[in-house]
């Protein structure tokens, strides 16, 4: 009920301070930042203790099963070492890394303006539905053949193979935010006599940023998944190539050094994207501050 | 009393005799004319006049302003404002029940918007946004986003919002329903200030009837299925309402005996308006507050 010290003094000068830099008893912060930093201390600790048990799980699976099973985590990592220092890793990184990016890129841009036009038109939205969820619903590996035979083989071909996986999810994604933005908002905007175009792009947009944003983040994952399926399944090249090479080969210590970057590069980006959002939507991240 | 029968001349405005708002036999009905809404209402809103709607839930209140503000056409009958069919824009403002706030602005940033449909830009509209809120005493939260604003102070920068376009025709749909008590009666004296000074006309939604008689120079009582007027009644209260307890004046209790008269017959008149009963919280008035 602070507010209601304002409002008595009505178009006077106040004392009041904004919230964010209300006086805070020192002795509360300190217990409240000593709490968080523990259980943050629990959460890292256990962690460690995850990895610590997978090694020691894959030391043991090895011992009884041998090489071809589990390689034992010090091939693994001897292997790693020898492959980002003859520059093989880094040629593969760089091959997968152009696809991913580039197809990414394309999916994001592409299926953001067509989710704008789904969402912000009804018509055209309820035209392509039916097309969209379809062709959705086809597992992306089904066009491959059908890349293949209208691209070829290469680095545009693949690119094309990520832009069609990481398109509709982002498609669909940027068109539900739009399509299901907040009436109340956009009632309140047009009773102020905002042109549809600006409620567009003022209030269902950022209203829908959240959701194009998760859709990107899944966009991303599936951009990853794709072009490692692109690399087997097309002229093997960058890590999927690597990792196909390895496994005909049965070095699995090779394999595994292989997927260990790839579930590095699948971390950093999804945790990238959680950053911007994190960065971009102060408000909610403070909600989610405030709910911590 | 119409104008624009004649040539339309640009530049001279038309004169606009007679009443700011007039409503003639309006009627509105939802879902192909299955449900009707409001039926048969005219009343007149004259400038700078406090106007309340009262009646319980259903009775189409938010469908008459909603017609007032010109978001929705009537199927029958003629609503004018300054003599023109109503358009959302430049002499209308709504503040809504919920303070519809877009949570990914700041406070002021929220005000620049209803200003900037306006046509304000830079720095005029930031110093004019300012310049509001001081007017309902937030100027220290311009920079805070609403979630971190308690309800009573975003129902104040949605009050803001609205005053920032100098609207003649202020639309206010149960602004303070949702409420606390004490928030609620502060508002109420901050509102009767604002409009004290300002001389916007006022039409103001509400089911409580204490408070439209507390607020408004005249009382229009709605009885539901399908909305019409019950009865419009003065209130001769004087004018400086905020600065006493005006729920104890003689003329305050008259009214407010005599509106709760009216809607014990409404519950009286039909069974089909059996849930009147309920729609108002207490369908007994409350005994006299102890005079203080
Ligand atoms: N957009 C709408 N679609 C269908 N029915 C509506 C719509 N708006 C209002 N109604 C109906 O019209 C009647 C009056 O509604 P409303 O104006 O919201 O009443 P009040 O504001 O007095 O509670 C209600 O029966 C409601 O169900
Ligand atoms: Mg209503």
């Amino acid at each position: 009920m602070s507010e209601e010290g304002t409002a008595v003094r009505l178009g006077q000068p106040r004392a009041q301070k904004p919230p964010a830099e209300a006086a805070v008893d020192p002795d509360v912060a300190a217990r409240a930042r000593r709490r968080r930093s523990r259980e943050r201390n629990l959460v890292i600790l256990l962690r460690v203790g995850v990895v610590v048990f997978l090694i020691v799980g894959m030391y043991l699976l090895n011992a009884r099963s041998g090489n071809l099973t589990m390689p034992k985590p010090s091939d693994v990592f001897d292997e790693s070492v020898k492959m980002w220092s003859d520059g093989t890793m880094l040629r593969g990184l760089r091959e997968s890394l152009t696809v991913l990016v580039l197809g990414f890129l394309t999916a994001a841009t592409s299926g953001i303006l067509g989710g704008m036009l789904l969402g912000g038109f009804r018509l055209v939205g309820r035209v392509f539905d039916p097309f969209v969820h379809a062709l959705n619903a086809t597992p992306s590996a089904a066009f491959i053949p059908l890349v293949i035979v209208w691209f070829g083989l290469f680095t545009e071909a693949k690119i094309i193979v990520v832009w069609i996986a990481a398109f509709f999810p982002i498609l669909i994604s940027t068109a539900s935010g739009i399509d299901q933005s907040d009436n109340d908002l956009v009632e309140m905007a047009r009773s102020f006599g905002a042109s549809r175009f600006r409620v567009f792009w003022q209030v269902m947009l950022p209203n829908a940023l959240p959701s194009i944003l998760s859709g990107l983040r899944i966009g991303a994952a599936v951009a990853t998944v794709g072009t490692v399926i692109a690399e087997l399944q097309m002229a093997q090249s960058g890590l999927g190539g690597l990792l196909s090479a390895a496994g005909n080969r049965f070095e699995m210590d090779r394999y595994f050094a292989v997927v260990l970057v790839l579930m590095v590069i699948g971390t950093l980006i999804t945790g990238g994207l959680r950053l911007v959002e994190y960065r971009f939507w102060n408000w909610r991240a403070s909600q989610r501050d405030a709910n911590r | 009393m119409r104008t624009g029968d004649g040539p339309a001349s640009s530049g001279a405005r038309p004169p606009v005799t007679g009443p700011l708002i007039s409503l003639r036999g309006v009627g509105k009905s939802f879902k192909d004319g299955q449900v009707q809404a409001i039926s048969d209402i005219s009343f007149d809103v004259e400038g700078g006049e406090f106007v309340s709607l009262v009646g319980p839930s259903g009775c189409g209140k938010t469908t008459l302003l909603r017609l007032i503000d010109g978001l929705i056409r009537a199927d029958e009958g003629e609503v004018l404002v300054a003599g023109k069919e109503p358009r959302p824009g430049p002499d209308l403002a709504m503040v809504f029940q919920s303070a519809r706030l877009m949570p990914w602005r700041s406070v002021v940033r929220n005000i620049e918007f209803a200003l900037a449909v306006r046509g304000l830009r830079g720095r005029e509209r930031h110093e004019r946004a300012m310049a509001l809120l001081g007017s309902v005493g937030l100027r220290d939260f311009a920079n805070a986003y609403p979630h971190e604003l308690s309800g009573g102070m975003q129902q104040r920068v949605g009050l803001a919002r609205a005053l920032a376009v100098e609207p003649k025709v202020l639309l206010m749909d149960e602004p303070f329903a949702a409420l606390d008590a004490m928030t609620r009666e502060t508002l109420r004296r901050e509102l009767l200030l604002l409009w004290s000074r300002r001389r916007t006309a006022v039409v103001f939604v509400t089911h409580d009837i204490e408070e439209a008689i507390f607020l408004s120079q005249r009382v229009i009582l709605l009885r539901p299925r399908p909305g019409r007027i019950d009865e419009i009644v003065e209130v001769r209260l004087p004018e400086r309402r905020w600065e006493l307890d005006a729920r104890a004046l003689p003329e305050f209790v008259r009214l407010r005996e005599h509106l709760w008269d009216r809607i014990r017959n409404m519950v009286r008149e039909g069974a089909e308006l059996e849930e009147l009963g309920t729609a108002f919280p207490d369908a007994v008035p409350p005994p006299d507050p102890p005079r203080s």
